[in-house]
């Protein structure tokens, strides 16, 4: 009778045990005794391939360099790959199969802003934890969602904060022409310009907004040639950029330009767009590496990607310029991990995101998350750029701007 | 704004506007053409200019052509996709008893086609420039600054657009054409064959999509997503009357113009605003545009 009592009392907890560990596997989905599934998604095709194809390459060889490694905590990172095309449908739509399909266990994606803004809303009805890749994503950012991230390669708002510090400290500008799309983005960006001009003091800026399918820059360009600024900041797209930059030089502009990272996916591509380099010979970008690529600092970065993409190495135009954009995200998810511990949960992961700071030895400045603000970098460095030339401008330059909720 | 800025904006804004409204008279009168024959807004227009810049494109970096072949067949293929599509596609439909809905969605569904053919070459990935045809100096006619660039833009759309008239109305394919757009049964009664002309006139669209292409991709820049312009051309053509083709290009120089005035004496914020506010103003006062034919009831 006693043997059959123990029987039943084993059998009801070992019942009881493994329910609670079907449990735990039902409410953390994506997580195996030797797996962990992440959803990484990207424009791997179309129109916005450049912002993210090479991105996408190099955060998959940072989870690939941690599987080599042993994993995290025994588990390999097992990654289930989408294309989101760089607009909000395909990108909702490859965040929904992600997470009621494949079941992973956290996202990491994104590369086009307007297209991630699109999934906050999903992201947070699943409660699953969001990082993105190097989207700005202030839409998504700002107020605080409990479980986005991102700005990995800078936020919208940072990137005017910053170019105006650079103009006023490096440049001596008093006057800035400032040149922004007259959308969400071009408004975040001007938000902190102006924050920002307003914190150096004594520094103006003269504004002209434009849509981003401007075929006709004239009007801009001449408005801003009659304000006479000292500088021209560009927080516009690469087309635009281009076109504008092209104009300033028929219009006999000699005076500085800075155009903002939002321009900067293909340089050589810009070089012909404006027309050759006679356009480029007083003009800066704006970066957010902590050097040129040639840096010896970041000199492991290309190593690497030549290693794990050698036939694309190979070809002309890869690594494309926003390639080391992709790791930071991948390693702040890595570190979020480990910090979980051996039983992570996406509680756990959030946990160890809310109060991150992270070197990554990629980015201008290291990645610092509070539970306020979950954008990644504020700071960005600056090149001197004429066409063929790159000569790093000592420094990062921070952008002020604070979330005030 | 001091009186010098208002003189020099003024100045400037209408010569850069004719130089853009003449890119956007030749769409309209490609888009008009169609319309008027064939009764269907042809909504690939836009994607069909596209694709001529990436023909050229194509031929100059991957064949290194030079643009004395790049030219010739950039019109020769586009004036084709044009006339295959009437008359493989087009047609098809029209034989079918279908409806205009269905002739419009078949002109949509080219615009997607050729929309993901440039894609797939990769010469989309980022917006590109065709190499200048013309030294970049300045012309400076008054206190504006033009680059030769502009002239040729000017100079050729306006004799483009001179040829299509002297084409209209001295030449029997011209004549024929019209006279479908007026009355295609009695066109076939008197010997108009409806499906070459048809063609001829899609054709014809192409061709003048093409040269748009040729002379405005070096200044504005293509991507896949360029065929927005014909947005523009839309809105000439309403502007100046879907049944004038003298209203198209008249109205392309409206709306050019009234861009750049826009945006040098209102807001550059406004410049995207301004097509579809002329659009507005011209259909309150005058409904069939500028130039439009009265207003006509059609028996059915």
């Amino acid at each position: 009778m006693k043997l059959l009592r123990r029987l039943a009392l084993a059998t009801a907890m070992s019942g009881m045990f493994f329910a609670q560990s079907a449990s735990v596997q039902a409410a953390e989905p994506g997580i195996t005794d030797t797996t962990i599934k992440i959803g990484l998604f990207s424009p791997l095709s179309g129109a916005g391939m450049a912002y993210g194809f090479d991105v996408v390459n190099a955060a998959k060889m940072w989870y690939d360099k941690v599987n080599k490694e042993g994993g995290i905590h025994g588990r390999k990172i097992q990654l289930v790959i989408e294309d989101d095309r760089c607009n909000a449908n395909d990108l909702v739509a490859a965040v929904k199969k992600l997470v009621e399909q494949d079941k992973v266990f956290l996202l990491n994606g994104g590369s086009c802003s307007a297209a991630v803004v699109g999934a906050r809303e999903y992201i947070e009805r699943a409660k699953v934890p969001y990082l993105m890749l190097n989207a700005s994503g202030d839409g998504a950012l700002y107020p605080p969602s409990r479980y986005i991230y991102g700005a990995f390669s800078i936020s919208q708002y940072a990137l005017g904060g910053s170019a105006v510090q650079f103009a006023a400290d490096h440049l001596k500008a008093k006057k800035i022409g400032y040149i922004n799309h007259d959308d969400a983005y071009g408004a975040w960006n001007l938000t902190a310009a102006k924050a920002q001009a307003e914190h150096i003091g004594g520094v103006t800026l003269d504004v002209q907004s434009i849509n981003p399918n401007i075929n006709d820059v004239t009007a801009p360009m001449l408005k801003i040639r009659a304000a006479n600024p000292d500088v021209l900041v560009l927080t516009t797209y690469a087309r635009p950029a281009a076109l504008i930059i092209k104009k300033a030089r028929e219009l006999g502009w000699t005076k500085p330009i800075i155009l903002t990272v939002t321009g900067t996916a293909d340089l050589t591509q810009l070089v012909e767009n404006v027309g050759g380099s006679d356009a480029l010979q007083n003009f800066y970008i704006q970066d957010v590496l902590l050097g040129l690529p040639d840096d010896p600092r970041l000199a492991w970065v290309y190593d690497m990607y030549k290693e794990y993409y050698p036939e694309l190495a190979a070809r002309p135009g890869h690594p494309q310029s926003y390639m080391p954009y992709g790791l930071p995200s991948a390693m702040a998810i890595v570190q979020a991990l480990k910090d979980a511990g051996p039983e992570p949960t996406r509680e756990k992961v959030l946990a160890a995101l809310e109060n991150m700071t992270l070197d990554t030895k990629v980015m201008a400045a290291p990645v610092v998350f509070t539970p306020t603000d979950h954008a990644a970098l504020k700071s960005a460095i600056y090149i001197k750029f004429d066409g063929k030339n790159k000569e790093l401008i000592p420094g990062t330059y921070e952008s002020v701007w604070r979330y005030n909720p | 704004m001091s009186l010098a800025d208002i003189w020099l904006f003024l100045q400037q804004g209408v010569l850069s506007g004719l130089v853009i409204g003449s890119v956007y008279a030749l769409l309209a009168v490609a888009f008009v053409t169609v319309f008027k024959t064939t009764d269907v807004p042809n909504f690939a227009q836009g994607e069909i200019f596209m694709v001529g810049g990436y023909v050229a494109l194509f031929m100059i970096l991957m064949l290194n052509w030079s643009y004395w072949l790049v030219i010739p067949v950039t019109l020769v293929s586009v004036t084709l996709i044009g006339a295959v599509f009437q008359r493989v596609v087009m047609e098809k439909v029209v034989k079918s008893k279908g409806v205009a809905v269905q002739l419009v969605i078949a002109t949509l569904g080219l615009a997607y086609v050729l929309k993901g053919v440039v894609r797939q070459t990769g010469l989309g990935d980022s917006p590109r420039s065709l190499p200048p045809m013309v030294a970049p100096d300045a012309v400076i006619i008054g206190d504006a600054f033009l680059t030769r660039l502009d002239v040729l833009i000017f100079v050729v759309s306006v004799s483009v657009m001179l040829l299509l008239f002297l084409m209209f109305r001295y030449t029997r394919t011209g004549k024929a054409m019209r006279a479908v757009g007026m009355n295609p049964r009695a066109a076939q009664i008197v010997g108009v064959n409806l499906v070459v002309i048809r063609a001829a006139v899609w054709g014809l669209a192409g061709l003048i999509s093409a040269i748009t292409a040729l002379l405005i991709a070096p200044k504005i820049l293509i991507t896949p997503d360029i065929g927005h312009i014909a947005i523009l051309a839309f809105a000439a053509a309403i502007v100046g009357g879907l049944s004038s083709i003298p209203g198209a290009v008249l109205g392309g120089f409206i709306i050019g113009v009234t861009e750049n005035l826009v945006g040098l004496f209102i807001s550059t914020n406004a410049i995207v605003v301004a097509p579809f506010l002329a659009i507005m103003i011209v259909l309150i006062i005058r409904p069939q545009g500028i130039l439009g034919g009265k207003l006509q009831v059609k028996k059915v």
